[in-house]
């Protein structure tokens, strides 16, 4: 949105008469209320240079530059306000949103999360913005295992648009884009995936399995395709089937980490561990930012002497999906296993907890 | 535990070998005497009772019971135990083949080409027949629902898997060469080529050795069948239900340190032997921490201020097991108040 520069002069003009901090903020709400942005915007500037500890002056400058699309100043903005008040979950939450739209993204992902931990005083229709974002962010940040089930509420709720189905197919393909980053090519894939992933998560058993071909016959050497289509088979299929598409996976895609690193797992539990270690080592080289790679690659280790070395591949995959219950079993053994008792209680008492919730959230 | 001393067994080992396996012992005897003589006879062992060996349906040739208007029957007669179920106006009466257990025993009926599990079960603590766990909630519409839960497939392999050796392979049910209950091959693989070896003079070639298992191992390895603390979890089974499951139930407990063998599920249990229901017996297992004064220089915990011995009638009580007609040691040991809730 552009400013008319009229307006500007007008408004430098009438700040230059201004001088207390009382006539500025006056004079600014006065603005504000009667919506003329610009004047607004410069007099909480002005307003708050004389006086910078001035929290309501931050918030205020900061949402007039959100709503105009002036999301540097309003990232500026917001980030004096949360010194000032760091109770406010909007303060946070709206922190994050302009940090979004500025590409400063793991800024973004920690502060929006930040406003969605305080949880109270942020209304309904705004959370859901923060959560859309979130999953957003989570999948431009290649941390698709965290991505995945938090489209689940939205899909539950029966939201349904274009970005929503994008996001959901970018995370089912693993591909750390925003949907508006797609490029033109891809954009059909990706709704194509988008929408599969989505009859999957309503449940419509009878459609799922059918757009599942249809997807696969229509990009069979698609990356992400095959992949995608495993974790599909696993919730249902014995390993085998499975198998077999993750190494149609990384025929099209060699240096997939989470396909190989899903293979090495099914040997895992098949009781193959020795076989699925040099797996495993190269889906860790090829993909540390997989959290099943770090994780299928400390479970290995965890039966050697090298406890050290299993503790840390197991820390990074907690760390790249905090929410996986299984990744927090794992180091629960493994410290059990190195004697570090208290750390193993609580991974154990996480763990329980993950699993209660997930027990009243209903069907995954 | 007591354990045969390898060196000694390998020493007389190749002159016993022969004159074992004429007494139709476990041919393991002759090298693994304490072992292999007791096993084979332990519940674990036993697992299933097959027609000619169903002991606990030979001391009760005829027990009854009456559900939802249906009359069931178990009576021995010429060697086979029938089990019938009548609504007044039909019966159906089926052959039980596979009693799996052998304290309760729930029946295992094939039937038109499915697996039933028997909607009856054999329970101790009835001093007869009772509801099966699980079906507690089932209303039968004719018969066969009467006679048994049908069961899938997948299931089938699981309860063969756990309670029978052979009975399984590549998760498909051989019930051709199942043998009930638990060999040795089944927890130590390899034993059987080793077998082989030893028996030829080869170098023994011997299984790994499970007793260098940590607390953690131990009890991962036991809750293949007594499940695990993970599979708890990922089966969130929550409250008393949760109470057979001792891997879970253990790990939750303070005492569990799982690098010290000292609280690992053998330290406690010999699997080759009966449970031992002497509670005094235990007090050596938990003074091996809890011990007034330290004889082996190992990190000591703090002693009872209440009593010196049968720990575990205070720190283990028993729970019963909703639904199970069965009761079970709660291996969360803690210090426990009145008023306590059952903690998860
Ligand atoms: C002829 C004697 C002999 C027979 C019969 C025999 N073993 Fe062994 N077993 C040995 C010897 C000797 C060793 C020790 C080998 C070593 O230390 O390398 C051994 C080792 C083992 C071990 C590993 C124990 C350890 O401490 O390393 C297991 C388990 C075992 N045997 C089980 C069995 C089972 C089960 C059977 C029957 C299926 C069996 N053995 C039959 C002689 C025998
Ligand atoms: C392959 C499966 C399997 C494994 C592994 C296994 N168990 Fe068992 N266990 C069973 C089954 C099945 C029963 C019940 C048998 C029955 O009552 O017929 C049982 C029963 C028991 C009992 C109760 C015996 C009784 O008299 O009530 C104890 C104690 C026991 N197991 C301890 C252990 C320990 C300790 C380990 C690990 C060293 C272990 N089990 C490993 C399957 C297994
Ligand atoms: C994952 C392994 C596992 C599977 C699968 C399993 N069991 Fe068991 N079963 C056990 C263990 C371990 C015990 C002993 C401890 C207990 O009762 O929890 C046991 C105990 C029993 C008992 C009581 C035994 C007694 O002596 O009191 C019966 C009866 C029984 N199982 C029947 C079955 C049947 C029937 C199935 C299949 C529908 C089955 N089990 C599947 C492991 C298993
Ligand atoms: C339910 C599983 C189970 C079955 C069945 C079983 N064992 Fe074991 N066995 C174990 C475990 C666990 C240990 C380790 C005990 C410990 O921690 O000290 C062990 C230990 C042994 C050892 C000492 C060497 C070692 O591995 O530590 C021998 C010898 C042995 N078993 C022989 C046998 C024989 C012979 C049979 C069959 C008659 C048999 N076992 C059946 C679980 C089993
Ligand atoms: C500190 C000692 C101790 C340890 C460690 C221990 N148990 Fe027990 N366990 C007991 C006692 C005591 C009983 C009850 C014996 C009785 O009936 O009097 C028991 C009973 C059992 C029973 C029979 C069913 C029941 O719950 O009463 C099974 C099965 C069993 N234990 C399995 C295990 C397994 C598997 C582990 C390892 C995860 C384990 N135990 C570890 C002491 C122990
Ligand atoms: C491997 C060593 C070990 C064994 C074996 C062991 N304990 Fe413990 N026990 C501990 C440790 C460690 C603690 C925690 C001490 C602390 O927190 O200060 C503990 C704590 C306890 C507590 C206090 C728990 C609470 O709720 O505060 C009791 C009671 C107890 N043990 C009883 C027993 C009994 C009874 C047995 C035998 C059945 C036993 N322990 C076996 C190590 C052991
Ligand atoms: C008659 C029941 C009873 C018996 C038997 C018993 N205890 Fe206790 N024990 C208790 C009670 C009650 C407490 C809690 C005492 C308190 O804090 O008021 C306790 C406390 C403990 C504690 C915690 C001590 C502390 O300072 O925190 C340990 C450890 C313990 N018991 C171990 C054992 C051991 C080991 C045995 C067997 C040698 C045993 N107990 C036998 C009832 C019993």
């Amino acid at each position: 949105m552009k400013i008319p520069a009229r307006l500007l002069v007008f408004s430098i003009a009438l700040i230059a008469r201004a001088d207390t901090f009382t006539d500025l903020a006056a004079q600014a709400t006065a603005a504000r209320e009667t919506n003329n942005i610009p004047r607004a915007i410069a007099l909480y500037q002005k307003a708050l240079e004389i006086k910078p500890a001035w929290a309501e002056g931050w918030w205020f400058l900061g949402t007039l530059c959100y709503d105009s699309d002036q999301y540097q100043i309003g990232g500026h903005a917001f980030s004096e306000f949360v010194k000032l008040d760091e109770k406010v979950a909007m303060g946070w939450g709206f922190l994050g949103l302009c940090e979004f739209e500025t590409g400063e993204r793991e800024h973004a992902l920690e502060h929006i999360r930040r406003g969605l931990e305080i949880g109270t005083g942020i209304e309904p229709a705004i959370e859901q913005v923060l959560r859309f974002h979130e999953v957003l962010l989570l999948t431009r940040l290649g941390l698709f295992d965290q991505a995945m089930p938090r489209f689940m509420p939205f899909v539950r709720r029966g939201v349904k648009n274009q970005t929503l189905v994008a996001g959901i197919g970018l995370t089912a393909l693993r591909l750390a884009l925003l949907p508006n980053e797609v490029p033109d090519g891809q954009q059909a894939l990706i709704a194509a995936a988008g929408q599969t992933a989505y009859l999957w998560m309503v449940g419509d058993d009878s459609k799922t399995e059918p757009a599942f071909k249809a997807l696969l016959d229509h990009y069979p050497k698609a990356p992400g395709v095959r992949y995608f289509y495993a974790t599909y088979l696993l919730s249902f299929r014995p390993a085998e089937e499975a198998v077999v598409e993750l190494k149609h996976e990384l025929e099209v895609n060699p240096r997939s980490a989470d396909a190989r690193a899903t293979i090495a797992l099914l040997m895992v539990r098949a009781g193959a561990s020795s076989a699925a270690f040099p797996l495993a080592r190269q889906a860790v080289q090829d993909g540390p930012q997989s959290p099943i790679a770090q994780y299928t690659y400390g479970l290995i280790l965890a039966g050697t002497p090298d406890l050290r070395q299993a503790i840390e591949h197991l820390e990074a995959a907690e760390r790249l999906d905090p929410a996986s219950i299984e990744y927090h079993m794992g180091l629960a053994s493994a410290y059990s296993n190195a004697g570090r008792h208290e750390d193993a209680r609580r991974e154990r008492r996480r763990s329980i907890a993950l699993a209660r919730e997930s027990d009243s959230s209903g069907p995954k | 535990m007591v354990r045969s001393s390898l060196g000694k067994a390998a020493a007389t080992c190749l002159v016993l070998l022969p004159a074992a396996f004429a007494a139709g012992e476990n041919p393991c005897a002759t090298c693994h005497r304490e072992e292999a003589r007791s096993q084979p006879h332990t519940a674990m062992g036993i697992g299933i009772q097959l027609p000619a060996d169903q002991t606990v349906l030979k001391e009760h040739p005829r027990l009854t019971f009456e559900s939802n208007g249906y009359n069931y029957a178990i009576e021995r007669k010429d060697g086979l135990s029938m089990y019938t179920v009548s609504d007044g106006v039909g019966s159906l009466a089926l052959p039980i083949r596979y009693a799996f257990g052998v304290s309760a025993q729930t029946f295992v009926f094939e039937y038109k080409d499915h697996f039933y599990e028997s909607l009856v079960s054999y329970y101790p603590s009835a001093n007869g027949l009772a509801i099966t766990m699980g079906s507690e909630r089932l209303l039968p519409h004719n018969l066969v629902e009467a006679m048994g839960r049908e069961t899938s497939g997948e299931e089938m392999v699981s309860c063969f898997g756990c309670h029978s050796s052979g009975g399984v392979s590549q998760g498909t049910l051989t019930l051709e060469s199942m043998k009930p209950g638990l060999d040795c091959e089944h927890c130590h693989p390899g034993a059987n080529t080793h077998l082989e070896a030893v028996s030829q003079g080869k170098p023994p070639a011997a299984p790994s050795k499970l007793g260098v298992m940590s607390a953690e191992d131990t009890s991962k390895f036991c809750g293949a069948c007594h499940r695990t603390w993970d599979a708890v979890v990922r089966m969130r089974t929550w409250g008393e239900l949760n109470v057979r499951f001792q891997p879970y139930r253990l790990a939750n407990s303070k005492c569990f340190l799982g690098n010290d063998r000292r609280i690992s599920c053998t330290a406690c249990h010999n699997p080759h032997a009966d449970l031992v229901r002497d509670e005094a017996s235990y007090d050596r297992n938990c003074l091996a921490c809890h011990a007034g004064t330290s004889s082996a220089g190992t990190a000591l915990q703090k002693s009872c201020p209440v009593s010196d011995r049968k720990c575990v009638s205070c720190h283990m009580p028993k729970v019963e097991l909703p639904g199970s007609h069965s009761v079970f040691t709660d291996h969360q040991i803690r210090i426990i108040r009145a008023g306590d809730r059952y903690p998860n």
